[in-house]
């Protein structure tokens, strides 16, 4: 290979580093916002401002005794609201938290149907798969409405 | 005007086309004037499928082909009435008011599931018979990947109708997905489109599932195909070892062809009878708010996954995630494991682990389908 051959060869290759950078530049620079457009877009709070969330598809009259009990939702997340035996209104989110199905509540426990998870009226998981016990949301009622709100972690529970 | 002798007709050309007095020789003499491809279609003329006690293999690969050309036509015409933004009603419109619209469904639904049953059986023959080892490594490579899209064209596909059953067993799959290590959450978030099963979730399963999957999968196919044209068809070793006069072979195009289109419609007439016999049904609406329905579970291709997932509870959930990667994982190194012809202790040894994973993979299919 002569001289010539070898300048040109350097200067073809040194042609090609530039394309290829500027190329990888621009699909770097497109590929951003691409990835911003699909990335997951956050949930709203359930909780508004004042801190609770209007439950929907359960009205105050329908959990007055202890034992009724009904799946509903706050914001875009499901719910269960339930009467407890002790006379005081329970809710929990109603997401298994084996694999994420709605549980229902049967009057005497929560029962998850997808794959038999089972918690008592605490939300404690005492039977099946589910490894930890359902999330409790504080709740409150008026005459037309049932609300929740977010429980503090170490209240365990207590309302 | 360039003069047409630029491409002259090859000389084997002229002995092998139709007589030039006639419509057909005077056709592919105009074209290869035009398009001199001549040596691509005396390839493929050549191309030849060995008879013997397991050939009835080689047609698989086709009929999966088959099942999947009638997804296109029954998911095109399904496109038409299907709304993402209205998802269960078009569906129900589609069920109860357009004609042959339920037909058209449970066809889509019933050769959905062939088309994973064949592939599956596809695999395994190409497996047992060894047509992986060099130089049809590439041809492996892209039928596992094709398995594989035809899974997510599964699992994408089973939401789109938005019943109660599709949103959990939804949920549940991404829910056991975003188990897995590292990019497992990410991917799950990705896939839905924020935290939960929403309607986000399904414009991004739809978007995947009408196009961008279809198009690797025929990207894919387009590869594997011309690999096995390339290449033709592998050979077991049994027929490898006859002596030369007694090896016979079948003309790909059009003797193998042809004998394939009866079995193409037994397998159409097959499609209508079960779906009209077993049409696909409708559950009610998903309600993200409900309680689960009873009986959820994933299609019958994902019951051994979710079985073995079941049976590494809680902590130890990472061995069944393990076995999930690692399954894989084998098959895919098989071709650059057992790569001596004729067989030898390697090969005899991947021979038993594919037998082991076939077993395996139909005990768990069974077991999670009664449990």
């Amino acid at each position: 290979m002569s001289d010539k051959d070898k300048s040109t060869d350097k200067s073809k290759r040194k042609f090609l580093f530039t394309i290829g950078g500027l190329s990888l530049i621009w699909v770097g620079g497109a590929a951003y916002p691409i990835a911003r457009y699909l990335s997951p877009q956050a949930a709203p709070d359930p909780f508004g401002e004042d801190g609770r969330a209007v439950v929907e598809g359960i009205v105050p009259n329908e959990v007055v005794k202890p034992g009724m009990g009904k799946n509903g939702g706050y914001g875009n997340r499901g719910l269960i609201v339930f009467r407890h035996p002790d006379g005081k209104l329970r809710a929990f989110d109603s997401k298994c938290t084996h694999a994420g199905c709605n549980v229902a509540f049967e009057g005497d426990k929560i029962f998850c149907h997808c794959h038999g998870g089972t918690y008592n009226l605490e939300g404690k998981n005492i039977a099946g798969p589910p490894p930890r016990p359902l999330t409790e949301l504080g709740v409150e009622e008026d005459e037309n409405s049932i609300y929740v709100y977010r429980l503090p972690r170490d209240e365990d529970g207590e309302v | 005007m360039e003069s047409l002798d630029k491409y002259p007709i090859p000389e084997n050309a002229e002995q092998k086309l139709p007589s030039e007095d006639k419509v057909p020789g005077k056709i592919s003499r105009m074209l290869l004037q035009r398009y001199p491809v001549w040596p691509i279609v005396d390839h493929l003329s050549e191309k030849v499928v060995p008879q013997h006690n397991h050939s009835v293999w080689y047609n698989i690969g086709g009929i999966a082909l088959f099942f999947f050309v009638v997804q296109i036509i029954t998911g095109v015409l399904l496109m038409i009435y299907y709304k993402p933004g209205a998802p269960w009603q078009s569906v129900q419109r589609i069920v109860m008011e357009v004609p042959f619209g339920n037909l058209i469904r449970s066809i889509h639904h019933w050769s959905a599931n062939l088309m994973v049953l064949s592939l599956f059986i596809h695999m395994f023959s190409t497996f047992f018979m060894k047509a992986y080892r060099p130089p049809r490594e590439g041809t492996w490579l892209t039928g596992l990947a094709l398995l594989g899209v035809t899974l997510l064209f599964g699992f994408s596909g089973y939401l789109l109708p938005w019943d109660d059953l599709s949103f959990f067993a939804t949920r549940v799959g991404m829910e056991e997905a975003e188990k897995a290590p590292l990019i497992g959450h990410y991917i799950g978030q990705l896939a839905k489109g924020g935290p939960d099963v929403s309607l986000d979730t399904l414009g991004r399963f739809y978007v995947l599932h009408v196009f961008v999957i279809p198009l690797v999968t025929m990207f894919i196919i387009g590869i594997h195909l011309f690999f096995v044209q390339v290449q033709g068809v592998s050979e077991p070793d049994s027929f490898r070892r006859l002596p030369k006069e007694k090896r016979k072979y079948h003309k790909f195009f059009t003797e193998f062809m042809f004998a394939e289109i009866p079995v193409w419609l037994v397998l159409a007439v097959l499609l209508v009878f079960l779906s009209a016999a077993w049409p696909r049904a409708l559950m009610p609406e998903a309600d993200p708010f409900a309680a689960a329905p009873e009986g959820i579970k994933p299609e019958w291709y994902f019951l051994s996954q979710f079985q073995l997932l079941k049976i590494f509870p809680g902590s130890l959930e990472f061995v069944g995630m393990m076995f999930l990667t690692l399954i894989p994982m084998l098959f895919l190194v098989t071709p650059f494991f057992d790569r001596s012809v004729p067989t030898d202790n390697r090969g005899r040894l991947v021979t038993k682990i594919g037998f082991l994973i076939l077993l395996g993979l139909i005990v768990f299919t069974i077991w999670g389908g009664l449990s």
